[in-house]
C-alpha cells in the first residue's frame, strides 16, 4: 500500500519507460537515406531485363534465337533479326519489352542459351516510373545494361 | 486551384507564387492509405522506419480521401472495385495526384481476365506509373520523387486538362517492323 503510494507519488513505472527509450536514442538512425544510398540487392534479385555485350568489344551476344518470347507467360517480348552475309550471327534488328505488364518472374533470362556471356539478364536496375504508358515500352537502344535511368531533377 | 481561383478580378497573373505554392504542395503529399493487394506490403515498408517515406514529407497515410491528395493505387484493380475507386478520387479535394504502383495497376499486370480492370488509367488519370511487380520501396519512392518533378513543373492556376484514354490504351509491340 505504503509502495504503490510511493511509486506512484514518484513516477516509478513512467522513469522505467523512459531511460528505455533513452536507452535507444544514442543508435545510429535505422533508415536507409535512399536517393543518396542505396542499398545493395540481393545475389538473385529480378530487376529489369536488360540486354548484354561482350564487354571487351561491345559486340552483340544475342542471337535472336526468340526462346524468351516463347517463354514468356505474357507474350511481352518481341524480337526479331535479319543475316548478314559473311556473318555467323542473326544481327538483332529490334528487340521491344513491354514492361507494364512484366512480373519479372525471369523465366526469358532462364532460357536464355548464350555463352559465356549471357545476352539476356535480369539486372539489379529496380528504378523504374514513367508519366504515360508508351514508355513503358522498352526499344532495343533501352535494353542494353548500363543505360542510364531517368532521373529526377533534384 | 482552389486556393486563389476567383479571388481576384480577371486578367490577374501569378508569377513567383506559384514556385512557392508548388514548393508548399510538392513536400506535403498527403497519400491516401488505397491498398489493394502485395504491392501494399511495400507501401507499408516504404511508410516504416527502414525507408521512411516521411522524408518526403509523405507520412501521413489518412484513411479519409477528404483529407489526402496522393492516391497510390497499390494492387490489383478489379472491375468490382473500379467504381469504388473512382468515388474515392472524386472525393479527394482538387490538388490530387495518382500513383499507380505495380504492374497489375499499370496494365492488369498478369490477369488479362474478364474480372480485372486493364490498367487503372481507364477510371482514373494517372500522373506516375511506378512498374514493378512488386516495386521495391525504393522504386515507390522514386516514383513519389518523380511525381513531385510534375508538381514542381506544373502552373499553379493553370493545370493541363487531365483526361481518360478511351478504347484500348495498352500500346502494342512492335512485331511487324523491319
Amino acid at each position: 500500500m505504503i509502495w504503490r503510494f510511493i511509486k506512484s507519488l514518484f513516477l516509478i513505472d513512467l522513469m522505467k519507460g523512459m531511460w528505455l527509450t533513452l536507452k535507444y536514442t544514442p543508435q545510429p538512425a535505422f533508415t536507409f537515406q535512399y536517393p543518396a544510398e542505396r542499398r545493395p540487392t540481393a545475389p538473385r534479385f529480378r530487376g529489369v531485363l536488360r540486354l548484354q555485350t561482350e564487354p571487351a568489344t561491345g559486340a552483340q551476344t544475342c542471337i535472336v534465337c526468340d526462346q524468351c518470347a516463347k517463354a514468356c507467360p505474357d507474350d511481352l517480348i518481341a524480337l526479331g533479326g535479319h543475316r548478314e552475309p559473311g556473318q555467323k550471327i542473326k544481327i538483332l534488328d529490334y528487340f521491344d519489352f513491354n514492361l507494364s505488364r512484366c512480373s519479372f518472374c525471369g523465366l526469358c533470362a532462364e532460357v536464355c542459351p548464350t555463352k559465356p556471356i549471357k545476352a539476356l539478364i535480369m539486372s539489379e536496375d529496380y528504378e523504374l516510373g514513367s508519366y504515360n504508358r508508351d514508355t513503358q515500352i522498352l526499344r532495343v537502344d533501352q535494353m542494353y545494361d548500363g543505360v542510364p535511368i531517368e532521373q529526377y531533377t533534384r | 486551384m482552389g486556393l486563389i481561383d476567383h479571388r481576384f478580378e480577371d486578367n490577374f497573373i501569378t508569377t513567383s507564387i506559384d514556385r512557392v505554392l508548388n514548393w508548399a504542395r510538392e513536400s506535403s503529399i498527403w497519400p491516401m492509405g488505397f491498398g489493394l493487394a502485395c504491392c501494399a506490403i511495400e507501401m507499408m515498408a516504404a511508410s516504416a522506419s527502414r525507408y521512411d517515406i516521411a522524408r518526403f514529407g509523405a507520412e501521413v497515410f489518412r484513411a479519409s480521401p477528404r483529407q489526402s491528395d496522393l492516391m497510390i493505387v497499390a494492387g490489383t484493380v478489379t472491375k468490382k472495385m473500379a467504381p469504388v475507386l473512382r468515388r474515392l478520387y472524386d472525393q479527394m479535394p482538387e490538388p490530387k495526384w495518382v500513383i499507380s504502383m505495380g504492374s497489375c495497376s499499370n496494365a492488369g499486370g498478369p490477369f488479362p481476365t474478364y474480372s480485372v480492370l486493364q490498367g487503372v488509367d481507364k477510371v482514373v488519370p494517372v500522373d506516375v506509373y511506378v512498374s514493378g511487380c512488386p516495386p521495391r520501396p525504393e522504386a515507390l519512392l522514386y516514383g513519389l520523387m518523380r511525381l513531385q518533378d510534375k508538381i514542381r513543373k506544373e502552373g499553379t492556376t493553370l493545370r493541363k486538362e487531365r483526361t481518360i484514354m478511351f478504347g484500348d490504351t495498352e500500346p502494342t509491340l512492335n512485331s511487324e517492323r523491319a
